[in-house]
């Protein structure tokens, strides 16, 4: 029964009251005042800071908050598994008589090939055990925003006996300060976007050869300017934190702005492969707000120290509690989020120009410059 | 794993086994695709529910939800078609909380959910695995946002959810986690739907103060190659059995509170596109679906109560008057 939260806020419920109702002004005003409604905070990211990993990136938070991705991949057999495609092969071999396979349709063989398997992710919180459900629900979600699109996977298959393994490594290296998500995602999508495997230098079925130059390396994400139809290249998945006070949506909170939530919501974008519009959603989870837990805020007319009267009962108190509604007087937010807020969210987050495309272009901006 | 190895006995290999290849399946090039069930339902028909409330007598409220599998079972294979639901939930509480424990201003919920060994195809352990312990995540999100907790200060209620039959992930016939660009897993949304119903339903039978009651529906996004229509090439249905697609692109679980119009629990995954508003409000439809259910059984329980009650009250003055005719 002990609780295995993240870490409470102590603010009081004066707090409370005075932090959200400046939230759900218009228009709202911020914990830091210099900051919009869409604005993150300022952060310093490097990429390729260890030397033993294939692709690593630290970003580090103005309030102290600090993540470190390292991506490795080490080859890996394949298990045999019987598929429809293999069939006809598989018997002409079992009758003697060896044939060899068409091999017009190498170009496209490894799409649909790559298993949810090969991608293992795993998320280290300081003051947090592995099983405790704050990381199992970080790693749930990068892991499936990862797997949204199955070109990833499909990138890390090498022949049908041996396949790329790929590693991601999350650490928090400072205590969460924030709801990390939207750290730990950007972390892992730096370190993602520059990571390389060694150039394969055998070819079909033989057992994988590399190339030792790690000049010659491809980058597990493939940059533009191939004979590819798409427009722009795929680009690793980033997640946005997005909170509801009011009327009011803001991007990136903080925790004491995180205290005062209505709704949370995690959207995880990926760019879109047409150019059409600014991002497209791989996936979106609620986040239930630590606002739930606050404790509720006691008004002067029922506290006897400030000339109120105690209610008799705790019906009577029950009573007087629910007619406190509209009194500015803190209580914990109840219900869920109305569905037009959801959209509204969501179109905020993936439209041309919306918060997705700015992240992504970026962090895109890091590898480049 | 060495250390725990079975040392007098010849073991399976530590890599598991595959399940066995009947020749037929190889042979006939569409025999295996000519077993995989289709569905039979309309695109907004959700499945039937069963739901009964007050099972577990020790807890001070518990549910039981059944979705049976739709197809009956065939003769020429063991293997049933499509999955079914069970799951049954108890909640133990409000209780105080230990005098160990630190101040708490509201009810401290904590939800586990957890599948039977036998649940799925592919076994689970005894310890949650972090599917499991996702799952816990994703049901105490819904309900935390119903709950009145500030009306139990200091005190702690326990949310247990036992999946005894899960929905799967896929048909049995295709190889798992080889979806083509999705991420899989899409027997999981399914499960999280039926836990969101079974677990309000237990907490209204425990009497705990809601603001509304939450139920869970799922509604996803199918690709169908073979349809001759342009229509129904993508199209959205309710409540989709995994096993009866071929290619799932995006699914959303829904936990939905119907008079408020509010939802407080939303898991969307795989390619959606830009605009999840469609499938968001198919899953809601779903939810008011299994809602329907929830209301009629709660209403049926409610009834049952007051009846046993008042037979109580009358049978317990007849049961006095034996007792002082057994001890005179």
């Amino acid at each position: 029964m002990a609780p295995a939260q993240a870490a409470h806020v102590n603010l009081s419920p004066a707090e409370l009251s005075f932090l959200r109702s400046s939230l759900s002004q218009t228009p709202p005003i911020r914990l830091d005042n210099t900051k919009g409604p869409r604005d993150f905070r300022s952060m310093r990211a490097e990429y390729d800071v260890l030397p033993g990993a294939n692709g690593s990136a630290r970003i580090a938070l103005e309030d102290g908050t600090e993540a470190l991705v390292g991506v490795k991949a080490e080859v890996e057999k394949s298990r045999w598994r019987p598929a429809a495609g293999q069939q006809e092969s598989m018997l002409t071999v079992a009758t003697g008589d060896v044939m060899m396979r068409d091999d017009n349709e190498e170009e496209d063989e490894s799409k649909g090939k790559g298993q949810n398997a090969w991608i293992e992710m795993s998320v280290e919180i300081p003051g947090f055990r592995d099983d405790d459900p704050l990381p199992v629900f970080l790693a749930a979600m990068l892991t499936e925003s990862l797997l949204a699109s199955g070109a990833l996977k499909d990138r890390l298959y090498i022949n049908r006996r041996f396949h790329w393994k790929l590693y991601v490594d999350v650490l928090l290296l400072s205590p969460p300060l924030s709801y990390p998500l939207a750290l730990l995602s950007m972390t892992a999508h730096l370190a993602l976007l520059t990571s390389r495997l060694p150039a394969l230098k055998s070819e079909k079925d033989e057992d994988p050869l590399f190339d030792d130059d790690w000049d010659a390396s491809v980058p597990l994400y493939p940059k533009t300017g191939k004979s590819t139809s798409i427009a722009q290249a795929d680009k690793p998945p980033v997640i946005i934190l997005a909170m509801a006070v009011g009327p009011n949506i803001i991007f990136d909170p903080c925790k004491e702005e995180l205290a005062v939530a209505d709704a949370v919501l995690a959207i995880a974008c990926a760019n879109a492969t047409s150019s059409t519009t600014g991002a497209r959603i791989v996936s979106i989870r609620t986040i239930d707000p630590p606002s739930h837990l606050t404790p509720p805020g006691i008004p002067n007319s029922m506290n006897s120290a400030t000339g109120g009267t105690v209610p008799a009962s705790s019906a009577e108190a029950l009573t007087q509690r629910e007619l406190l509604a509209d009194t500015g007087v803190w209580t914990p937010p109840r219900g869920g989020m109305k569905r037009d807020l959801i959209s509204q969210i969501v179109k905020m987050a993936v439209e041309t120009g919306g918060v997705a495309e700015e992240v992504i272009g970026a962090l895109q901006a890091i590898e480049v410059g | 794993m060495a250390v725990n190895l079975d040392r007098r006995r010849i073991n399976a290999p530590s890599g598991g086994t595959l399940a066995p290849v009947f020749a037929r399946t190889v042979k006939e090039p569409g025999y295996l695709q000519s077993l995989r069930p289709s569905r039979t339902r309309g695109p907004n028909e959700p499945r039937q529910i069963f739901l009964q409330t007050g099972i577990v007598p020790s807890a001070s409220g518990s549910a039981y939800l059944e979705i049976p599998s739709a197809s009956s079972p065939s003769k020429s294979t063991l293997i049933p078609p499509t999955s079914s639901l069970k799951i049954a939930a108890s909640v133990q509480g409000p209780k105080p909380l230990p005098r160990s424990a630190s101040f708490s201003p509201s009810l401290l919920l904590t939800t586990t959910v957890k599948f039977a060994p036998f649940a799925t195809r592919h076994r689970r352990g005894y310890i949650r695995d972090s599917t499991e312990r996702d799952l816990g995540v994703h049901v105490e999100t819904a309900l935390r946002g119903v709950m009145i907790g500030e009306r139990w200060p200091k005190s702690g209620v326990e949310v247990v959810v036992t999946v005894l039959e899960g929905d799967e992930n896929g048909w049995w016939g295709d190889v798992e986690g080889n979806g083509t660009g999705n991420g899989g897993g899409w027997g999981l949304l399914n499960v999280l739907a039926g836990c969101i119903t079974v677990a309000s339903a237990a907490i209204v039978d425990a009497g705990i103060d809601c603001v509304d009651m939450v139920s869970g529906g799922v509604a996803a996004i199918i690709r169908n190659p073979e349809a001759k229509d342009a229509k129904e090439k993508v199209m959205r249905i309710l409540d989709p059995c995994p096993a009866e697609h071929q290619e799932i692109v995006a699914a959303c679980a829904v936990g939905y509170l119907a008079s408020r119009d509010e939802i407080t629990e939303i898991w969307v995954k795989g390619d959606v596109g830009t605009d999840p508003d469609g499938l968001i409000e198919g899953a809601t439809h779903a939810a008011v679906g299994s809602l329907s259910v929830l209301k009629e059984v709660l209403l049926e329980a409610l009834e049952a109560k007051f009846q046993t009650q008042s037979a109580d009250a009358n049978g317990g003055l007849k049961r006095k008057q034996q007792d002082v005719q057994m001890t005179g």
